[in-house]
């Protein structure tokens, strides 16, 4: 049994959890629906969304200088990493430089990607997540769940307890609201004392230089603003051309996440504090970070480059709904997931990412940028064929039942005795279990075959 | 080779045509405003659960000390203040009100003015600058805005500053809220719990 | 005019429910089409193809092309053999001009038997009567890679006697995805287990759908479970042919 059948199997086992992620992927589904429904032409909206996408990803060098040329310009200091080492040494080193202690970091997926919080604690800087639920998820030292709502898999009663066990002056009251109003104060004073704020990017704007967030919450202002020193670790796949191009994007992304029009709080940080300003940053880096972006654009994955990390697929997508995010056991879930993660982690590990989907193309259906998920994991079908990691159990079946398909006349005598032998299982109709196809038949019962195939049945009736 | 070097020799292509990229923008699907009564698409959009926010309307500056000690006295709160040093805001006659210039780290309240506001979402648009903080917008426990009717605009397009860009430019459509426990609505996750928005007609 | 069709029979309908391809047959006459069976089909490929598989896929693909691309229209009782002929066929062979440009003449012509009797025949049933309650489940790759939603609907309401329950999740995979249900059956029964519980809260005596793999999922979890909900084709239905045995039921 693989790490992933068995992460999958616990989950199924898991009431709280599958009450967990209904309400959470539920209640989006059917946001999302109300918001896509009173908006005018999603349709078309979706294929624009798609075309700026597609429109970067073609011109991604031009528009990646274009963007460092008009950061560098507003004072921003601009850096480049190839692989995930790369970008969290570079992390490290300003932070070092800066003599930072403590870190405020809002939610960004990409750092979870490039393993930014190990690098961190590695390097002996403190951390604090501020987005209510990466604050969770770093209490319980676990890896989200969902790349929007990361600690949608905990309980009521778990947060009381670990807010309990953790919080210099923890709630008194079990409510939600005292669960939260105890966070409040908790992250307050530590965002306000960090030495550097982290955020990733939602979007990067080439024309201005400027690195779009947003958040419900307003953590990441909160973390950005007071601290001297703001690092921003993005995908280079961010870019948009410029403003106007974001606005689309947003209006898309917050309808495809949760159903709102727009995220409570959008903002645009061009550079640091400029002279006269009352608050903000002394310094602000961006680290631009390819982390096999390049190579999904050389190698047939570059529709990918369009997620805007929305997490619709996965709330719409039959099998998440059933297992949750951490049986994919990667940084991202779902079929976004399925996708990336063996760009990410490799393919061999990851086979049955791309196997456990069925190729039912709802998450294509609602991907704002119109992303052929099921294409792709067939892409990855594909490769893992063509490279032999295929189970021989796998290559041998389908070969022979190939080799029997693709001679008529074998197939006809050779499947007719099949379905005899097949027929002589059941009873009344049904055979209740079946050699080699146990994990039909575990589940489910099997409709008995047909005294006599089709064909033989037509030819039968049309012999004069 | 630098890493710089490596990523941008492997993405070398055409640069971008610009026809081709404004091309992308035009005649965007965007949620329709009717902009005879922007002030109502305004005011409704505020209103939307989503938004969640209140307003009043006053007809000239001499009057918003007033507004925003009924405001606040409404709420059961002091008449405490967090007051930017905008000479617009300044001029006011604040006579009865404790003033700061800077957001202590549980301050009650903060006004600010909003450059714009946007019909299509109900959100309100600022900058930073030297009359201008940011930090007390997020800190403070109520959020309040002062907006020009005239300065009503319909779509999100219109939000952006053209040329120079300062060093945050953000929109604000709603108070801090957070659904990360159960799923439950909490207002006040880690910043602003109230946003009330006041309009002058003028 | 007589239009003259192929029909492609599918392997699961040819081993499991021949039913279904007579009853595409019946209907498709009824229509005014002369009904040819090609003698040298097997199965699409799909299996392959889903399997990453491309080689034996395209042999599979190839040998499909040659046997129908004689005919004026080739007509499939499933949404998800139809979808490879007409939606996958021409990726198989993107590099390969030859085969393309017949894998795209042989796509442009293949229709789901649903679609092709509504919207090409413009034709309903006329005179069938049949006195039960329904639920229609949308199978995946018909309504998402072939767009059929409404047409089986329009037929079916055709029928006198026939009352309609909305299935709350219609559109809603039901877990069978080919491989994937005997790759990862704990999942697999998860979907269908929610599908199956959808299906009996519809208080529908019969179940129908348009593609026979969906079916004898759904079918098989309602039988295991001991449903009294019972599955067909909707064209067994469309074609008068609702009185037989369901799906599981002995004639």
């Amino acid at each position: 049994m693989s790490g992933f059948t068995d992460r999958a199997e616990a989950a199924l086992a898991d009431p709280i959890l599958k009450i967990a992620v209904e309400r959470t992927a539920g209640t989006a589904e059917a946001k999302r629906g109300i918001a896509i429904d009173a908006f005018p032409d999603f349709e078309a909206a979706r294929s624009r969304a798609a075309a700026i996408k597609d429109h970067v990803i073609a011109h991604l060098g031009a528009y990646l200088e274009q963007f460092e040329a008009n950061a560098i310009a507003a004072g921003a200091k601009v850096h480049w990493a190839r692989t995930a080492d790369e970008a969290c040494a570079i992390v490290i080193a300003i932070c070092k430089a800066e003599g930072a202690k403590s870190v405020a970091r809002s939610k960004s997926m990409l750092g979870e990607e490039i393993g930014l919080p190990h690098a961190l604690a590695e390097a002996g800087i403190g951390r604090v997540e501020t987005d209510l639920a990466e604050h969770i998820i770093q209490l319980a030292d676990e890896r989200p769940s969902h790349i929007i709502w990361p600690a949608m898999h905990k309980t009521r009663d778990q947060v009381s307890a670990l807010f309990k066990a953790k919080h210099r002056s923890p709630h008194q009251e079990e409510t939600i609201a005292a669960m939260a109003e105890s966070a409040r104060r908790e992250l307050r004073t530590q965002m306000l004392n960090a030495d550097v704020g982290m955020s990733g990017a939602n979007f990067l704007i080439a024309d201005s230089g400027a690195v779009c967030t947003v958040t419900n919450e307003g953590n990441a202002e909160l973390s950005l603003v007071p601290p001297r020193v703001h690092i921003v670790t993005a995908g280079i796949e961010k870019i948009v051309p410029s403003m106007p191009h974001a606005i689309h994007m947003l209006r898309m992304l917050a309808r495809s996440a949760t159903g709102a029009a727009l995220t409570q709080y959008t903002t645009f940080y061009t550079g640091p504090k400029r002279a006269g300003d009352r608050d903000g940053p002394d310094a602000m880096h961006i680290v631009l970070v390819d982390n096999g972006r390049t190579k999904m654009r050389e190698e047939g994955l570059a529709e990918m480059l369009r997620c805007i990390r929305c997490g619709a697929c996965m709330n719409h997508c039959v099998v998440f709904r059933q297992i949750g995010g951490h049986a994919y056991g990667g940084t991202y879930p779902g079929p976004m997931g399925a996708v990336l993660t063996p760009v990410l982690d490799g393919l061999a590990p990851n086979r049955d990412l791309i196997h456990a989907c069925t190729l039912n193309g709802k998450c294509q259906e609602v991907c704002p940028v119109r992303i052929p998920l099921p294409t792709l994991l067939k892409g990855w079908r594909d490769k893992s064929w063509r490279e032999g990691l295929e189970p021989t159990s796998m290559r041998a079946g389908l070969g022979l039942w190939a080799w029997i398909a693709t001679r008529p006349s074998l197939y006809r005598p050779v499947t007719t005795i099949a379905m005899r032998v097949m027929r002589l299982l059941g009873k009344k109709g049904w055979i209740a279990s079946l050699p080699l196809a146990g994990g039909w038949t575990r589940h489910r019962d099997m409709p008995r075959p047909a005294a006599q195939t089709f064909m033989t049945q037509y030819k039968k009736a049309r012999r004069p | 080779m630098s890493a710089r070097d490596a990523i941008l020799a492997r993405l070398k292509g055409p640069s971008p045509d610009q026809a081709e990229a404004d091309a992308l923008l035009v005649a965007p699907e965007r949620p329709a405003v009717n902009e005879a009564t922007l002030e109502a698409e305004f005011l409704a959009r505020l209103a939307l659960p989503s938004v969640n926010a209140s307003h009043d309307v006053v007809g000239s500056m001499a009057d918003l000390p007033t507004a925003i000690a009924r405001y606040l006295a409404g709420q059961g709160e002091a008449l405490t203040l967090c007051l930017p040093p905008d000479p617009r805001l300044t001029a006011c006659d604040w006579g009865g009100f404790t003033l700061h210039d800077s957001a202590a780290p549980d301050e009650a309240a903060v006004l600010a003015i909003a450059r714009r506001g946007i019909a299509e979402t109900g959100s309100l648009i600022f900058e930073t600058g030297p009359t201008a903080p940011m930090l007390p917008n997020f800190l403070a426990l109520h959020h309040i805005v002062l907006l020009a009717v005239r300065d009503i605009a319909p779509h999100l397009e219109n939000a952006p500053l053209t040329g120079p860009q300062p060093r945050a430019h953000y929109w604000v459509t709603g108070v801090s809220g957070t659904t990360d426990i159960e799923g439950a609505y909490v207002r006040g996750a880690h910043g602003p719990r109230f946003l009330h928005v006041i309009l002058l007609r003028n | 005019m007589t239009r003259t069709v192929a029909l492609f029979v599918t392997c699961l309908v040819d081993l499991i429910r021949p039913r279904i391809g007579f009853a595409a047959i019946r209907a498709l006459e009824a229509a005014g089409c002369d009904v040819v069976v090609p003698e040298r089909q097997t199965c699409c490929g799909q299996p392959a193809l889903n399997s990453g598989d491309r080689d034996h896929a395209a042999a599979l693909a190839k040998q499909t092309i040659v046997a129908l691309e004689p005919y004026e229209a080739i007509i499939v009782p499933s949404g998800s053999c139809a979808g490879t002929i007409r939606c996958h066929y021409p990726e198989i062979f993107e590099h390969d001009a030859h085969w393309l440009s017949r894998a795209q003449a042989v796509a442009g012509k293949t229709w789901e038997v649903m679609a092709y009797l509504d919207q090409v025949c413009g034709w309903k049933p006329k005179g069938v009567t049949l006195d039960a309650k329904a639920t229609y489940h949308d199978s995946c790759s018909g309504l998402r890679e072939l767009g059929i939603k409404a047409q089986p609907r329009r037929l079916l309401k055709a029928i006198d006697g026939l009352t309609f329950a909305p299935l709350a999740g219609e559109e809603t995979c039901c877990g069978f995805g080919g491989a994937f249900c005997v790759k990862y059956p704990a999942i697999s029964n998860a979907i269908v287990g929610e599908k199956a519980d959808a299906i009996d809260a519809t208080g529908a005596d019969l179940l129908l759908a348009g593609d026979l793999g969906c079916l004898m999922n759904m079918a098989g979890k309602l039988h295991r479970r001991g449903s009294k909900v019972r599955a067909y084709h909707a064209i067994e239905l469309i074609a008068g042919m609702g009185d037989g045995p369901a799906i599981g039921e002995e004639a």
